[in-house]
């Protein structure tokens, strides 16, 4: 494997669990953000428009109100006693008298007309003859209307609610009859400008801009210059409620009230009033999303540990045995999920099958191996049964330094096999009963580093060929094949090295016979720190009894406990 | 729609209150060099459908007992400016404020002639004019009490009460004694003038002064009919 392909392994599936997730948690939100905004639009526009109709059924409740009262007013005003007598004598005398009597006569009923306007809140008092000629006017806008001129009364009739177009401008009136017991002597007037203060005022009522049309053409409006304008032109003005779409902005309208050619009309923005609506949605739904966001990203967490955990810990399981060649290994249960369970059963139940057939082939080989050890041992009649019984008190010296029980398995077969490399020694050096020379020693001395490279071959004896090799290596230096020192040679070596030893003084020689056990013992302490370690010939010491019959022999039926 | 219908004849029933108008003054004696003129006066008028809405009745209190005067007793019929010499004949006569009404609503007078206005009603009452004939005020006063005015000038005097603003009535001074105002009937008599050729004239205060030329000869009866066309205003 290189590291571009490294590089190239497929994500975790941490990463796709949320990805996922979040992809989901991403539609649904654009999808609710889409349903919203457009049941959002639609619900302003109904409620807009139903604000409207709640603005002109106040604005025709105020309003009518309003007309009622300066009706009222008018009413009042128009039963005062000297403003009648007025016209009433100016109306007997008008067909005799002079200019100058007439002008009189005007000044005298405007005189009037300016005290009874001081009483009441109207734009423009107008008192007219019985041809509904303009006799005099009062008032803020009295000079807007020409006296001597006919009034054209739109959209109602004396005594009723209409609107007149006077002096450039467009009022809104009321009239009542002046009357002489129920002859009609003249008309007075209460006139209401319809300019952009009413049409300011029209908008705050009805909560909504206005517009104030007659004959199709724009009188006063709170909309901006512009979009009056377009309404102005639109024949959508010409009717009773809808939408509009002014200067790209949508406007539902509703006509608030209609006199003669005179309309008054609401306007609401839609889009105006449903972007504060939409934002609040869209804040509301960004909540949501960092709510939901926050709970995928647990979620997937929770999922992603739920599903990677088991299977991360069975391969953590599962690298470690393959990293401790451990093949008797038995993975736990995780218990997250049948599936995976099932795969560890499985999985087990394979590597507990590998393992036999592993332990089935090392049996075989270490029959194999102890036969070539045991007919090795008998080459020499002095020598039989001493592989097997440097093994046994090898595995007991162990023990009794309380070593690891996988590394007393080791110890076990590496003791069996120590000597092995001997079958590379001619029988007239090995059998050879007298002192060896030099160059005999030295075929003898060749020994573990033979049975070194045999252990080689076969890969689980790897783990004992430090034994095989270092079994003659003593702590002063003086040993081979490589004169290590002390702490330099592994404690398996050493203890093998010991009972070798031991094993080699209690038994018969050729040229000597058996030693006891105790005169032996006593010999390798002599020998203690130098030839042997010292730690190591006391557990000798402490081992030997649980080893040994009364009389002092190994007992090797042990070997297989 | 407006319908047309002769006051005159539908009206009779007025009649009961006729003594309390003021006559004309007709206390001359008769001039053997004079005529007389009859006729007989046609009071046509207009009626509208009621009044445009005015929701707002007049402040009239009792109005339906309000006395029914034939309209016809609100016409005057005097010859045009006739050359008149002597002593004008001048008497004095009563107009009554009864249910917040003038009674009559029409007077006929002779210049220098006075006229009493007696309160007949249980409250208050005031009479002002402010015609360029005769501009006065006579104060308020209560019932029971009347207080006269003088009209020392020919022309029309509007009066009003300034409590009751729907009051009103109208007084013709005239320069010289030919004028009469019709009976219930429409009928009139002007005696005692002189012959000659003259205009006479049926008036009305809303359509002023309708008028036909008149030959009177001594001792004879001249009969000139006329018809005053009064018109609801709109």
């Amino acid at each position: 494997m290189t590291a571009s392909s490294t590089s190239a392994q497929p994500p975790r599936l941490l990463v796709k669990t949320l990805a996922v997730i979040f992809v989901t948690v991403a539609l649904l939100l654009g999808a609710v953000f889409v349903v919203v905004t457009v049941s959002v639009r639609d619900q302003v526009r109904q409620s807009v428009a139903a604000s409207l109709e709640s603005g002109q059924r106040i604005f025709g409740a105020v309003e009518s109100r309003r007309q009622r009262e300066l009706q009222v007013q008018a009413a009042t005003l128009a039963e005062n006693p000297t403003l009648k007598a007025t016209i009433d004598t100016f109306a007997a005398e008008a067909r005799t008298s002079s200019d100058s009597q007439r002008t009189q006569w005007l000044t005298t009923i405007g005189n009037e007309l300016d005290k009874v306007a001081a009483r009441v809140d109207a734009d423009a008092f107008v008192l007219a003859d019985t041809h509904q000629i303009t006799l005099a006017a009062a008032g803020r806008l009295g000079d807007r209307w020409p006296r001597g001129r006919p009034i054209a009364l739109a959209g109602g009739t004396a005594g009723d609610v209409g609107v007149v177009r006077a002096g450039g401008m467009l009022f809104r009136v009321v009239s009542v009859p002046l009357q002489l017991a129920d002859v009609p002597i003249g008309t007075l007037y209460l006139a209401t400008s319809l300019d952009q203060r009413y049409a300011e005022e029209l908008a705050t009522l009805a909560n909504a801009r206005s517009a104030i049309v007659s004959d199709g053409l724009l009188v006063a409006s709170t909309l901006a210059t512009g979009a009056a304008r377009e309404f102005e032109a639109t024949a959508e003005s010409r009717q009773q409620d809808g939408t509009v779409t002014l200067e790209g902005q949508a406007y539902s309208f509703r006509r608030l009230v209609q006199v003669g050619n005179t309309s008054f009309y609401a306007l609401g923005s839609i889009d105006e009033s449903s972007r504060s609506a939409t934002r609040t949605a869209v804040r509301n739904l960004a909540a949501i999303a960092a709510g939901a966001a926050a709970l995928a990203l647990i979620a997937s967490f929770w999922l992603a540990r739920m599903l990677t955990g088991p299977v991360g810990r069975l391969s953590a399981s599962l690298a470690n045995a393959s990293r401790s060649h451990d093949v008797r290994v038995r993975l736990p249960l995780t218990g997250s999920s049948r599936e995976l369970d099932a795969l560890t059963e499985t999985f087990n139940a394979l590597m507990a099958s590998v393992a036999t057939a592993e332990e089935q082939t090392q049996a075989a080989y270490t029959g194999s191996i102890r036969a070539l050890a045991t007919a090795l041992d008998a080459r020499d009649p002095y020598t039989a049964g001493h592989s097997e019984r440097v093994s046994v008190l090898s595995v007991a010296i162990g023990r009794a330094l309380n070593l690891p029980a996988d590394e007393i398995e080791v110890i076990r077969l590496g003791a069996l096999l120590h000597d092995i490399g001997k079958i590379g020694v001619p029988d007239e050096v090995l059998l050879k009963p007298g002192a060896l020379t030099e160059a005999e020693f030295h075929i003898i001395k060749q020994h573990p580093g033979a049975g070194a490279r045999i252990l080689r071959s076969v890969p689980f004896l790897v783990p004992h060929i430090p034994i095989v090799e270092l079994h003659h290596e003593r702590p002063d230096g003086r040993g081979y094949p490589h004169g290590l020192r002390g702490d330099e040679i592994p404690m398996p070596a050493r203890i093998v090295h010991v009972a070798d030893a031991y094993d080699a003084i209690t038994s018969k020689r050729a040229y000597r016979g058996a030693r006891p056990a105790g005169e032996a013992l006593r010999e390798i302490w002599r020998f203690a720190g130098t030839e042997f370690h010292a730690e190591v010939v006391g557990a000798l010491a402490t081992a030997l009894p649980g080893v040994t019959t009364d009389t002092g022999e190994l007992v090797v039926g042990q070997m297989h406990a | 729609m407006p319908r047309r219908i002769t006051l005159g004849a539908c009206l009779a029933s007025g009649a009961v209150l006729l003594p309390l108008l003021a006559p004309a003054p007709r206390a001359q004696a008769p001039d053997a060099a004079a005529g007389r003129i009859t006729g007989h006066i046609k009071l046509t008028t207009r009626v509208h459908a009621p009044l445009p809405a005015n929701a707002y009745p007049s402040r009239s209190i009792g109005k339906h007992e309000a006395p029914q005067i034939p309209e016809i007793r609100n016409v005057v019929v005097y010859l045009k400016d006739p050359p008149f010499r002597g002593a004008l004949p001048v008497s004095r006569v009563e107009l009554h404020q009864q249910n917040e009404t003038f009674v009559p609503h029409v007077l006929a007078i002779t210049r220098g002639s006075t006229v009493d206005f007696p309160n007949d009603d249980p409250f208050f009452h005031n009479v002002f004019s402010l015609s360029s004939a005769a501009t006065f005020n006579l104060g308020r006063y209560p019932r029971g009490q009347s207080r006269p005015a003088k009209f020392a000038k020919a022309g029309l005097v509007k009066v009003f009460c300034d409590i009751h603003s729907h009051m009103s009535a109208s007084i013709l001074v005239l320069d010289h004694p030919y004028f009469t105002i019709p009976g219930a009937d429409g009928n009139y008599e002007i005696q005692n003038v002189p012959a000659g050729q003259y205009t006479i004239v049926g008036w009305h205060e809303r359509v002023g002064e309708r008028s036909a030329s008149v030959r009177v000869e001594a001792g004879r009866a001249t009969t000139i009919d006329m018809t005053v066309p009064v018109e609801d205003l709109p």
